[in-house]
């Protein structure tokens, strides 16, 4: 049993998968058939908070309270900049966009790292100067998306979308990057400690930096997909995946006090999360539940997964410490 | 010079042993893991005499310190209390018998005035209390003060953030004076931070104290001192108590001698050439810094060079200037070749928890593992396999976690890590805490074949004994170093000599701190000022707003972020944050304009619900020690889905009796205008008038500091998350009142400007410091400057970038304005 639970708690993965059996199940039981097209369907649907949560993750493992709440911000800035830049040249349009997405990933490192402001009150400020720009540009931007980039993106290889692929993709290039390079030790070392990342030898502000880089860069990617998927930019594109990407984020295993992450765990923590919505659509259809009804059960919903992911792993961190001691 | 043994009769032992003992400590020991902190121990406390405790670095003062206060648990023996016998001192046991001590890390909330610091001890727990309490709390504190350090210039009403380190001293001993039951007062290193002066007459306090009865254990490495102000000197030396000393015939030329002779020496230091022409990887010339004076020192290439003295002398300031510095940068420190750092305080400082062994150990080789960009399991398994080996781990593997090591083994693993760098300098602070003589002796041989390799080591250890593996030895004394011993000089006595040895004490410790206060006073000049200046500007651009209408339209609009505001402030002043209130408006938006217009009960009741509903959710974040801001952010859905499920579609009405409350106007006020005021003074008196504001503000501060004086902090965050839920309400009744109907979504922007407005109020983020008044000044700013802008026909859509840009400058302006406030003091 003991020896099950150190597994478990090894490879945080487990969790969102087994819950994402589980909704599926449910799913499956309310409308009498087991259909597999719901998983890819679900999957699909996913890409948006799967690649934000991964951004988060990578920003949360560098510790020390780090958070992006920036991130639906940049998405919508990054859309509106895909559609506009598509419009001379597809391929300078999702490069530029990713780009600006980094940038703006520097500039949230530049004020948490240098200008010593707590990242969550940084994220939110410049989270609103994003949206600004969006706001205060987008009547002079073009809105509608690439069509050669939208049949790309909208495409499928058998059952399975594209978006997932790149999904796949990204996770892939994702869990290289933080688990066999010198910069994903160095990430988990600056998350778990920052003090003795430092006297480690571990350069903590550049290692920072690039976590709130790697961040922007895939909620710019997040936004150069969503522009072409939702057939265009819009204001509040981003709003509806708020929350599902920072539950995903630590329902798949991302420590809240840092250092510990888990790239198919997130992947599938945004999958579980995209069912249980995808559930409670099902069941509002079949049993006419109050408007409202929806978002009261995915809050708690969202809630609970957060309360016992996130305690689980600070109840462990606490009796790390009395060992420690 | 008269030697008592334990049995010997004190001087005055016809007096003193008359009054049985207050506590005995008999044959206590007590054993971290492998380490014994005290190896059987006797003491026996009397009332009405004064303890003199000494005794060199890592003697068990602190442990036994620790256990007579009830925070650990002894091993074994036994302890008499008031002449029953028990296994340790328990909580009862200390308010019981009237124990107090002043802490040598102080255990006061910074951001409380000094005389509510000593109220949150001395003050019944209840909520309430009679009127006047404060100007009696003052009084009673100033006489404290007066009473035992007259002329102590400490304005009582300050806050403790403000005073000098030796004014935070003095109020720390006078908190530990003051109970009235006081039977042991035990003051550790109270003088630390004082001057003479105030030195003097904390001498004249402990014995005036102690002329009524109270027994004091009195620590201190400043011996003369010591011998000043005891009846009899106790000698702890390796967890031992080592002798009884009459200060009267022993001189502490003596004491000094005893400390050091009683150390066995058995670390024989390994013969090694004249390292004289080793590369000088070191060199420090006058450098000043950290609380470092005058710096000079010199490492080589192939010797271990001590850096010794008491605890608190500086040794780690200097270690880890020597760690920053860059080779090949210029400076009065300069290092040549690269530095790893090894800390002896493992759980803060060196390991990483969540890894095995292997990791902890290549994290600072990583480059030399690497091969094509990714790491090269082989390569780690190697370089890491090489270290376990050789180091002879007590382990399954390499690949077992850290945290299953003993702490012996762990820092055999930091210091392989610090080895394996290939650093050419490695610095050592204190690797050897808490660590077996086995594992001891293991370490002195790594570092032995170190220096054999070619490397400088610079050692750091609070035990002097071990200072005798080193071929030279910096003894340092108040920040500068006041001996360097080479050689044969090299040894216990020497080293415990020039610790003593007395430097000019500290001649600043009173210097005024007015520009810090004026700086802290500032917190509401920034709030007031913006909020006239933006007024004056709307008044400019269109002088409307000054007749009656104009103000009421412009106000009536700032009166629900004036309470949304405010509710934030309440949850930051516990150190979190509410990321969901522009829902929670927005739900009591609807509550008001659904069921509070329909059925006034109802509507209370549900408001109340909202309210505890808060309440709760500040329990849940304590009691599973999540972290706010990802709960709130849950919850925000929570708020959401039931106030969609009350109100699916944006309607309902304002009731009628809110309405029209809203439009009255008391004398020449509009009601916007009264609010305003209501708001900002109810708040105040919340939080500085009311006694339980006390402790509202104490939990964002010093947890610690709420719960010795006895409080309950579950509560403490329970009220102010309740605070908030009240102001939540508020703010969406008047909300109600200015858009006459309820839609949830509306609201959701009060989330990120009731921040912003709490950050240019004045409060600090980490807790603990709010300002009402600025609070609400700062909620009328943000509010005017979109009517502003709007007269001004900028874009409104450039306000949330105004706001954004408005929270970074008002923050790293407190940077900066902060460090300047650090670098005058």
């Amino acid at each position: 049993m003991s020896d099950l639970m150190v597994k478990v708690r090894r490879y945080p993965a487990v969790w969102p998968i087994l819950g994402s059996v589980l909704i599926f199940l449910v799913i499956g039981a309310m409308t009498g058939s087991m259909d597999g097209n719901v998983l890819f369907t679900s999957a699909r649907l996913a890409t948006f908070a799967a690649l934000l949560a991964l951004g988060q993750m990578v920003v949360v493992t560098s510790g020390d309270g780090a958070i992006d709440l920036s991130q639906i911000y940049i998405l919508t800035l990054c859309a509106y900049v895909s559609t506009t830049l598509m419009d001379f040249n597809p391929v300078l349009g999702f490069v530029g966009a990713v780009l600006i997405g980094g940038l703006c990933g520097l500039v949230n490192a530049f004020v948490n790292v240098y200008l010593k402001v707590p990242a969550m009150v940084t994220t939110l400020a410049t989270g609103y100067i994003f949206f600004t720009i969006v706001l205060v540009s987008a009547s002079h931007m073009k809105v509608l998306p690439h069509s050669g980039f939208v049949r790309f993106v909208t495409g499928s290889v058998g059952p399975v979308s594209v978006q997932t692929i790149i999904v796949g993709v990204v996770g892939i290039a994702l869990a290289v990057l933080l688990y066999r390079t010198r910069y994903g030790r160095q990430l988990h070392a600056v998350g778990q400690n920052r003090t003795a990342a430092t006297l480690a030898g571990v350069p903590t502000p550049t290692v920072v930096t690039r976590a709130f880089v790697i961040g922007g860069v895939l909620s710019g990617l997040a936004g150069v997909l969503a522009a072409a998927v939702m057939g265009g930019a819009f204001q509040d594109m981003g709003l509806a995946y708020f929350l599902p990407s920072v539950a995903a984020a630590f329902v798949g295993g991302t420590a809240a006090s840092g250092g510990r992450s888990s790239v198919v765990g997130v992947i599938f923590g945004a999958l579980m999360v995209t069912l249980m919505s995808s559930s409670l659509s099902t069941a509002e259809g079949m049993y006419q539940l109050p408007s409202g009804a929806r978002q009261l059960v995915m809050g708690a919903f969202l809630v609970g997964v957060l309360v016992l992911s996130v305690a689980g792993v600070q109840t462990r961190r606490r009796k790390t410490r009395k060992v420690l001691a | 010079m008269a030697l008592h043994g334990d049995t010997a009769p004190a001087p005055d032992a016809a007096t003193l042993t008359s009054a049985s003992p207050l506590l005995e400590i008999r044959g206590v020991e007590k054993h971290f893991g492998i380490t014994q902190a005290l190896a059987g121990t006797d003491l026996t406390i009397r009332p009405g005499e004064v303890i003199g405790l000494v005794g060199p670095n890592g003697a068990g003062k602190s442990t036994l310190m620790k256990i007579i206060t009830g925070v650990l648990e002894p091993t074994s023996g036994t302890i008499v209390i008031d002449g029953r016998q028990a296994q340790h001192v328990s909580h009862h046991d200390v308010t019981e018998l009237g124990i107090a001590c002043a802490y040598q890390d102080l255990s006061l909330c910074t951001n409380l005035a000094v005389y509510e610091n000593f109220a949150l001890l001395n003050m019944d727990h209840g909520m309430l209390s009679p009127r006047g309490w404060r100007a009696r709390q003052k009084a009673a504190a100033e006489e404290l003060l007066d009473r035992y350090f007259p002329g102590h210039g400490i304005d009582v009403a300050q806050p403790v953030s403000n005073l000098s380190l030796a004014g935070r001293q003095i109020v720390e001993i006078c908190k530990a004076l003051m109970g009235d039951d006081l039977r042991l007062l035990i003051l550790d290193e109270p003088t630390s931070a004082l001057s003479a002066n105030r030195a003097a007459q904390l001498s004249e306090a402990v014995r005036k104290v102690a002329a009524t009865g109270v027994a004091v254990i009195y620590i201190s490495h400043k011996l003369d001192e010591i011998r000043d102000v005891s009846d009899r000197i106790v000698l702890l030396q390796g967890g031992r108590d080592a002798g009884e000393f009459d200060p009267e015939q022993i001189t502490a030329d003596d004491l000094v001698g005893l400390m050091g002779g009683g150390v066995r020496a058995n670390l024989a230091r390994r013969e090694r050439p004249e390292s004289t022409e080793g590369t000088v990887r070191v060199r420090a010339e006058q450098y000043t810094g950290r609380g470092l004076k005058d710096v000079n020192l010199e490492v080589r290439a192939g010797e271990i060079v001590g850096i010794s003295g008491l605890v608190g002398s500086g040794q780690p300031a200097l270690l880890r200037s020597i760690f920053d510095a860059r080779p090949g940068r210029d400076g009065r420190l300069r290092v040549d070749g690269d530095v790893s750092y090894v800390s002896g305080d493992r759980a803060s400082e060196g390991v990483f928890p969540l890894w095995s062994i292997l990791d902890n150990i290549i994290i600072s080789s990583l480059t030399s593992v690497t091969r094509w960009g990714l790491l090269d399991r082989k390569r780690s398994a190697a370089l890491a396999g090489a270290w376990y080996d050789r180091l002879k781990f007590r382990a399954e593997g390499v690949d077992s976690p850290i945290t299953a090591l003993s702490g012996g083994n762990q820092q055999k693993a930091l210091i392989a890590r610090g080895l394996a760098s290939g650093a050419d300098i490695i610095v050592l602070n204190d690797p050897t805490a808490g660590v077996d003589i086995g594992t001891k002796q293991e370490i002195y041989t790594l570092l032995d074949e170190a220096t054999a390799a070619g490397k400088a080591v610079v050692f750091h250890s609070t035990e002097d004994a071990e200072m005798e593996i080193c071929d030279r030895v910096y003894v340092m004394r108040d920040g500068q170093i006041t001996a360097e011993l080479a050689g044969d000089e090299v040894s216990v006595p020497n080293i415990v000599r020039a610790s003593f040895s007395e430097v000019q004490r500290a001649t600043h410790e009173e210097a005024s701190r007015s520009l810090f206060a004026k700086a802290l006073h500032s917190r509401l000049a920034l709030p007031i000022s913006a909020m006239l200046v933006i007024l004056a500007l709307n008044a400019a651009v269109n002088p409307n707003i000054l007749s009656f209408t104009g103000a009421r339209l412009l106000l009536g609009t700032a009166v629900p972020l004036v309470f949304a505001a405010l509710g934030q402030m309440f949850i930051v002043a516990s150190g979190d944050i509410d990321m969901g209130n522009g829902y929670s408006i927005g739900l009591a938006n609807v509550l008001v304009a659904f069921l509070l217009s329909g059925s006034v009960v109802v509507g209370v009741v549900s408001l109340v619900l909202l309210i505890v509903a808060y309440a709760l959710m500040g329990a849940l974040i304590h009691l599973r020690s999540l972290p706010a801001i990802v709960v709130t952010l849950g919850a925000q859905f929570i708020w959401l889905g039931i106030a969609l499920m009350i109100a699916p579609v944006p309607g309902g009405a304002s009731p009628a009796w809110l309405s029209s409350f809203y439009r009255m106007q008391i004398l020449f006020l509009p009601m916007s205008a009264v609010l305003c005021i209501v708001a900002a003074a109810g708040a105040w008196f919340v939080l500085f008038r009311w006694k339980y504001g006390m402790v509202l503000r104490g939990v964002g501060n010093n947890r610690d500091a709420v719960e010795r004086s006895g409080w309950s902090y579950l509560m403490g965050k329970m009220i102010n998350y309740a605070m908030a839920g009240l102001m939540v309400v508020f703010a969406g009744l008047f909300f109600t009142a200015v858009t006459y109907a309820a839609d949830v979504n509306t609201s959701l922007a009060f989330c990120m400007i009731s921040i912003a407005t709490v950050i240019v109020g004045g409060c600090e983020m980490s807790g603990g410091v709010v300002v009402p008044v600025g609070v609400v000044a700062a909620a009328i700013a943000m509010s005017l400057i979109t009517s502003l802008l709007v007269f001004i026909n900028v874009d409104s859509n450039l306000q949330m970038a105004v706001t954004g840009l408005i929270i970074i400058s008002v923050l790293a302006a407190r940077l900066v304005s902060r460090r300047k406030a650090g670098a005058l003091a």
